[in-house]
Formats: C-alpha cells, structure tokens, sequence
C-alpha cells in the first residue's frame, strides 16, 4: 500500500499568512520573556542551577505565549463575526437544507458506564433528531467494552427497553466485544470492520456526550457539501455539574474554551484538533487511513497508542482530507470530572497517551499543524516537570548566590542576591496569562444574562481564577508524578470515568494530598529563612500545597454546589435554559446511591430470569443457531462450581467468561431451577426469590 | 422404587411458584392454576418413573411446557430450544402479553391476536455484517526512530562515552554562550 499524498485541504489565500503570524508572533513574545529573564542574569555570578532555569524557561514561556496568540485569534475572530473561509461557513449554507443526508451511524462506545445515563443520552438525541424529520438516515450504536458483568447485563437490558420505548429495533444496536483490544479506538476500530461500509458517517462520541439532532443533521450536510473534509469536531460544552469542581470546570468552559477553540480554528484551519468524541467523521476515509500504527518500542505491550484521537486526525491531515472546529455549532455537550481526583486518574491516562505522541512528532509525511498540536498536546504535561525544575534549580540558584555573597561582598550587595523577576517580566507574564481569561470575560458579557447577570458572572469568574491559581501547583505536582511514571514505564490502568457528582471524603483527601500539604508546611517557612523576600515569589505554590486537601473535599461534594447554584455562581446556559436534550439525564443520581448497596450481583440474572436470559442471548448469539456449542471442559469446571459454591465465588473476569457461552447460560438455568437445594449453594434460594422482583426487570424490562 | 415424601413434593411446588413469579404474570390466579396443573403432571410421571427428584422432574416439566407452548405460536420452531425460549420470552415481553393476556400463559390454543403479537415481536438484535479490511498504514517514524532503535539494540561503552561526551559538549558550549551573552 503506498503512502497517501498530502493534498492540499481549503488552503485559502490567507492560511500561510496567518499561521505565520501566529508562529511569529508566539516566537517574538517567547524571545521578548527570554531576553527579559537573561536581562535579570546579567552582571550576576551564576551556577548551574541558573543555567537549567534559562534552558527551561523557553520552553515554559512559549506555552504561555502560544496559549495567548491563540486567544488573540480567537478574539479577532470573534470581533469580525467568525471567519469567512470556515467550513461551516461556506457557500453551501445558502441552500443547506436541500442538500440530501447520507447514512449515518452516531457510535457510543462504553465501558463500564452508569447504564441509565448513556441510555437516558441516546434517548434524547434520538428524539431530537426525530423532530428534525431526519432520523432514518441515522442509526444509533452502543458499542459496549465493559468488563464488569453487571454492567454488560444492565446494558443489555437497557438495550430492549430503549428500543422497545423508542420503537426502534433495527435502528438502535448494541455491540458487546469479546476481546477488550486497543481501548476506546479498538471499539470505534472494530464498529468500522463491521458495520464501517454500511455509513458514510460516523459521529464518535463518549458515553456522556449529547448532541442535539439540528446539529447532527447540520454535521452531516458540511461533510456532504465538503467532500475533502474528513473530521469535523464540534465544541462540546460541560454540562449538568453539581459539584463545585464540575461547576467551576464547566464555567470556564464556556467563559474561554469557545474562545481557544475558535483561536485554534483561525489558526490552523483544515489542521484543527479531533478530542474523541462529539465529532463527525467520514467513515471510509477513516477505515483507509486511520487505523492505529503501532509505536515502535521493543516492549509489544507497549505499542498500543492510548490517545487516539490526536493520531486519528494527524493520519487523517496526511491522507489530504481535512479536520476542522465547528467552534459555533451550538448543542454539543459533554461531562466533565466531578472532583479533583477524578480528573487527576483522568489526566494519567491522558498524559501516558499525549508523551506517546512524541513518536508523531518526527514521522514523516505528518503535516506541520498536525505536529503543532501534538507539540501543544505534548507540552500540556511536559510543562509540569519543567516548571517544578525550574522552581527548583531557580530557588537553590538563589540560595548559592545569596551565601556567596555573603562571603564576598557587602552586605548591601546581598538584596542583589536573588534573582527576582523584573517588573517588565512579571507584567508581560501576567498579560500572557489574564488577558486570555479577560477577553474570554468580554466576549461571553453580552450574554451575561445566561449565566446568572453580569455581576455573578464576574464574581465567577474572579474565583474561578483563584481556584486555578491554587490548583496549578497541586496540577504540576501530580502531573510531573505521571510524566515519571510514564518514562519509567509504570503500567495505566484504564480505569472507567466516574461521572457522578458523588463527594470525596476527607479522609481520602488527606489521603491523596496530604504529603503536599506537608511539603507546602515545611517547605515555606524553610524557603523563607534561605531565601528571604524572594520566597514571597513562591507563596501561592506553598498556599495551594497546603490547602490541596481540603479544596479537593470542598469542591467535591454536591453541598457546597447546591449552595453556589443558590448564590447564582458559576452558571452556565444550560442551567439558565435547559434544552430537552439534556433534561433527565442525571435523574436518577439518588437512586443510584441507594442502588450501591445492593447485595446481589446483577449478572446472575442472565441465569435465572427466564426473560433476562432471553435478550443476554439473543445479543450473544447474533448469527448464530447456538446448536453447536460444546462447553470447553474448564467452562464446565467453572459451571459447576458456581452452582455448588455460589455466584460469590466466581470473579467478574470469570463470569463474564460464562456470560459469553450461551450454551452454558442455558444450561444453568436449567440447572439452577431444577437440582434441588440440597445440590444448590445456600445463596441461589435467595436470588430466585429476587429474580421476580429484579432491578432489571423493574427498571428496564417490566417498567 | 423411592419414595417423595410430601417436604419434597412442598419443596417442588414452591420452587415452580417461584420460577412462574419470574415470568411477571397479572393473573396471580392463572399462575397458581398452572403450577398445581404443572406439579399434578409432574407427579403422575413420578409415579411413572420415580428416578428424578420431585423438583427436577417439576421445574424440567414446566421448562419443557413452556418451550412446547412457544414453539407452537412462533414461527420459528426450528430453533434450538435455548434459542426458542429466547425468542419467545423477548415476545412476550415485547408484545406485553404477560400483562395483556396471562391467562394464555401455558394454554391451548391462545387467542389469535395474541398469537399474532407474539409473531410480531420477534426481533432482530443487530444488522448484517458487511466487514471492511482496516489496517494501520506503514508510518516511517523518521530520525528518532533510528536514533533510538541503535539504543534499544545495543548500548557499548564507546556509544555511552560519545553521548556523554555529546551532551557536556552541548553543556559547555550553552555554559559559554551565556557567559559571553551576559
């Protein structure tokens, strides 16, 4: 197969230009910092702690002034009313609803996942595309990887119960994989080998996006208008937060992601960024060039890349089709971490998949925006470490020229000593940092009515930026852990996402960031006493280590949200005006608490209730008679011992092993009804009396 | 010839009542008439062949009932048995006939617009498969790759001694720069 030639993708007259500009201008400001930070250095005895500070500050530096050209981007784009050359604002939207929709599958691959609210999701956007008129030109797929077999039961079960209400069988499937391969971007991999010639689109999400239908439709018809486009990612907001954590998350969300976002478009035009999910994608084009190559490490466990997505659309680029940001599609949405640690085990995972890029960087015939963002993504994490060495080495710097000083010089040579940053540099810094948050302020203000008056708003915003000051250094601590257990190569667990907005105890977050409070106690008044004033620099660092915990408790719990919902802070649209795609999402959170007790595993349900049983079957058995399906004589162990010894004694990965022979689930059935209790682990007389009134049977299939 | 004694013939009965409870029925009546009709067959074939225990051969009879029941008003009567009581269960479910009509539970014939419900419920769990081929292109990962495959291959001491004479040599030249910049 050869290798796909880059074309070029909507290069209109102004692409170079602008992306020179922004390369220049993101240079220059770098530059400017870095000539600032020599300027201190000069005239001053130095170590080599010094010069590690200036090697890394660079690099620190031009994250900030990226970040910042970026939001300048964004913000003239915002002025001149979006950009003229955008796809989605091309000359097909003179006649966008004659253009006919093509066959579409919307993929919603799970793991693991509160069944109630993927199926709650799919529910809604079902009937959202359904007022559009449009429905039958899309088909649903709940691509299931759970591990856990009350999940994969639950999810079965919820399957029927949504077509059945929805009236759509043959419209809504459901995919259970057997082999758990390549995560998230092996399902979506493994939808396309199946049904991939089947659609021309796809639109991936993630178990708790929504998207409205007028948007779907709309996404289907840009790509139908644009045949080079081949991934066209939406700005999906966060939503439905009750936590103080989510709510702050989801406030700035929508006060400066739009901003980036449609910096980022201006930016990079046919080169823009895929997240995942909320995305539509040109299926065929997918399966050609996307797929996955293995990264080329000696260990094969380890070449699998775990963040797909940023790889997918880099792969994509190289073939010549283009990835675009729909920055102004509204109704896209999503959920964000409920807590800080949360997004911490959500962050491990992203920071193990974004270092793999590194491969990226290098590979040939990768386009030069598709390396921009692997850099961006890749720095996002590298960052940490290297603003942890640089306060460091900076910190001892000082303290070696303060006693060399001391020896050397007179004492009024000593104020010298420390090597503070200079006011022009601590202002260019500032303006890096906040002008961004500011124009995102500015741009969001004539809509201040949507997110609790323009006062709330401020207020919001002004403590939102004191929670990310607080939070960056325990961010920075937890992050350069990961990037060192990635390099040492310490295994990531995929673990699933907790959605819930369900508090953290203290406990737990003394637990988790207890040592940094210990480290911020001891380490200031230390600081204080080497360095003197100079410490003072490093104040909110200690001030966020110390109060680590008790932010992580206080922005976790669903408490101090409801209060804030109350004072009218941080409030977003949705709150203001929900739209019916999300209304009843998260309805049952409450009784999902209650239903955390429950004694009895769901999964022994697919073997006693007949009804159950029938739809675990049918889903198991798709395409097949089931006549011929001898068990293996380790199933037949197994089988066995979980009639004599109970379904306690079966671990999950074994009974999901027994769950996938459908021969063998009948045949416990059978067995489970007929052998008398003598022949019967005590425990089954107690599930056969709750298979009647099971939570599967109540809340999906009798409901 | 065993002999049942009557907690065995009790144990089989509340054993049947509670697998028919699974079922879902209205008609709690209905139930209770189908299991003493249900134990009385499996009691007169115990006098028949006493070999099984009264809860086998009970729960074994109604299990057999119910799949002869369904095989008779589906259309697909030559499925497995496991597929059978599969397809059936989704149709009453689907049709609602364990609300609708639970008195037809397990009787002969039922009523044909039940019937009819039953066929029209049967479904189709997923659509075709039409595979396509998805492999991962060739990549050539560029210098890196190179660079880093001569270190995974082999690391001797003269490679060792240039790297780090490399990296000083980097060391030295910043360490001068910066000297003569400031």
């Amino acid at each position: 197969m050869s290798d796909p030639v880059l074309q070029p993708v909507s290069r209109t007259d102004g692409f170079v230009v602008r992306r020179s500009i922004f390369v220049t201008m993101s240079a220059l400001l770098t530059a400017i910092g870095f000539v600032l930070m020599l300027d201190r250095y000069t005239g001053q005895v130095k170590f080599w702690e010094d010069y590690v500070v200036l090697a890394v500050f660079p690099l620190l530096f031009s994250q900030i002034s990226v970040g910042f050209v970026l939001a300048i981007y964004g913000f003239f784009d915002k002025l001149r009313g979006g950009d003229p050359h955008h796809i989605m604002r091309g000359a097909w939207r003179k006649n966008e609803a004659s253009i006919p929709l093509a066959a579409t599958a919307i993929v919603v691959p799970v793991y693991n996942e509160d069944v109630g609210r993927v199926t709650r999701a799919v529910a809604n956007m079902w009937r959202s595309l359904e007022k559009t008129g449009q429905i039958e030109h899309f088909d649903f797929y709940i691509c299931s990887d759970s591990t856990h077999p009350d999940r994969w039961v639950e999810e079965e079960c919820a399957w029927l119960s949504l077509c059945q209400k929805l009236n759509a069988f043959g419209k809504i499937f459901y995919r259970k994989r057997r082999h758990r391969i390549n995560g998230k971007s092996g399902n979506v991999a493994d939808f396309c080998r199946r049904w991939g010639k089947r659609y021309r689109y796809m639109v991936v999400m993630d178990a708790d996006s929504v998207m409205i239908g007028p948007t779907l439709v709309r996404m289907v018809r840009a790509m139908e208008a644009n045949p080079d486009a081949g991934i066209i990612q939406t700005q999906p907001y966060m939503v439905l937060g009750t936590s103080p954590f989510r709510r702050i998350l989801q406030f700035s969300s929508h006060v400066y992601g739009g901003l980036f976002s449609q910096g980022c478009s201006m930016a990079q035009m046919a080169s823009g960024s895929y997240w995942g999910h909320n995305a539509i994608i040109r299926v065929a084009a997918f399966i050609e060039y996307c797929d996955l190559p293995l990264l080329p490490v000696p260990d094969p466990g380890k070449r699998h890349v775990l963040s797909h997505d940023t790889v997918e659309a880099a792969l994509m680029r190289r073939a010549g089709y283009g990835v675009w940001i729909a920055y102004e599609e509204p109704g896209s949405y999503e959920e964000g971490p409920p807590n800080l640690s949360d997004m911490l085990t959500r962050d491990r995972r992203w920071c193990a998949g974004n270092l793999q890029h590194f491969w990226f960087l290098f590979a040939r015939g990768i386009e030069m925006g598709s390396r921009l963002q692997i850099w961006i993504g890749l720095m996002g994490y590298l960052c940490s470490p290297l603003w942890l060495i640089t306060l460091v080495a900076g910190s001892f710097g000082s303290y070696f020229r303060q006693r060399f000083l001391m020896l050397s010089a007179e004492p009024e040579d000593l104020s010298a000593a420390s090597i503070t940053p200079t006011i022009e540099l601590v202002a260019l810094t500032f303006v890096l940092l906040f002008v961004p948050r500011i124009l995102g302020i500015l741009t969001t203000l004539p809509q201040a009515k949507s997110y609790g008056g323009g006062f709330r708003m401020i207020v919001s915003a002004l403590l939102e930026n004191l929670f990310s000051m607080l939070m960056a250094p325990v961010l920075m601590m937890f992050h350069s852990l990961f990037v060192l257990f990635t390099v040492l190569g310490v295994q990531i667990k995929w673990n699933p996402q907790n959605r819930a907005d369900k508090g953290l105890s203290f406990r737990h977050c003394l637990k988790l960031y207890g040592w940094l409070s210990v480290l911020g106690l001891a380490g200031w008044p230390v600081t204080i006493s080497y360095l003197g004033t100079a410490a003072w620099w490093l104040s909110p660092i200690f001030a966020g280590w110390i109060l680590a915990p008790f932010l992580a408790w206080l922005t976790s719990g669903k408490g101090v949200g409801n209060f804030l919902i109350k004072c009218g802070l941080f409030v977003t649209p949705e709150e203001v005006n929900t739209p019916p795609e999300l209304q009843g999402l998260n309805e049952d959170e409450t009784e999902d608490d209650a239903k955390g007790g429950q004694p009895s595993p769901l999964w022994v349900q697919a073997l006693l209730s007949p009804y159950v049983q029938a739809v675990h079957l049918a889903l198991v058995r798709q395409g097949s008679t089931g006549k011929d399906e001898t068990p293996p004589r380790s199933l037949a162990d197994l089988r066995e011992r979980l009639v004599r010894e109970g379904p306690q004694a079966i671990p999950a990965k074994d009974a999901v092993r027994l769950l996938w022979h459908g021969e063998t689930v009948f045949w416990l059935h059978q067995e489970l009804w007929t052998r008398p209790k003598e022949q019967l682990h005590a425990s089954w007389a107690d599930l056969q009396s709750e298979a009647e009134r099971s939570r599967l049977l109540k809340d999906y299939l009798l409901g | 010839m065993n002999t049942a004694t009557d907690q065995s013939w009790n144990d089989a009965y509340d054993r049947l009542v509670v697998y028919l409870r699974t079922y879902d029925l209205a008609d709690h009546a209905h139930v209770a008439r189908v299991a003493l009709d249900l134990l009385q067959q499996a009691k007169d074939a115990y006098a028949k062949d006493s070999s099984r225990e009264p809860t086998a051969l009970t729960l074994s009879l109604a299990q057999e009932k119910i799949t002869e029941w369904l095989a008779f008003n589906l259309p697909q009567a030559d499925l497995s048995r496991s597929n059978l009581l599969s397809a059936g269960c989704i149709a009453i479910l689907l049709s609602g006939a364990y609300r609708t009509a639970p008195g037809a539970f397990l009787t002969s014939p039922v009523p044909e617009e039940m019937r009819q419900a039953l066929r029209e419920s049967l479904i189709s769990t997923g659509p075709d498969l039409n595979v396509s081929s998805m492999t991962p292109r060739h990549l050539d990962y560029g210098p890196m790759l190179q660079f880093a495959r001569q270190t995974w291959h082999r690391i001797d001491l003269k490679e060792l001694i240039v790297a780090v004479a490399f990296w000083v040599a980097v060391f030295v030249i910043f360490h001068w720069w910066l000297s003569q910049a400031l």
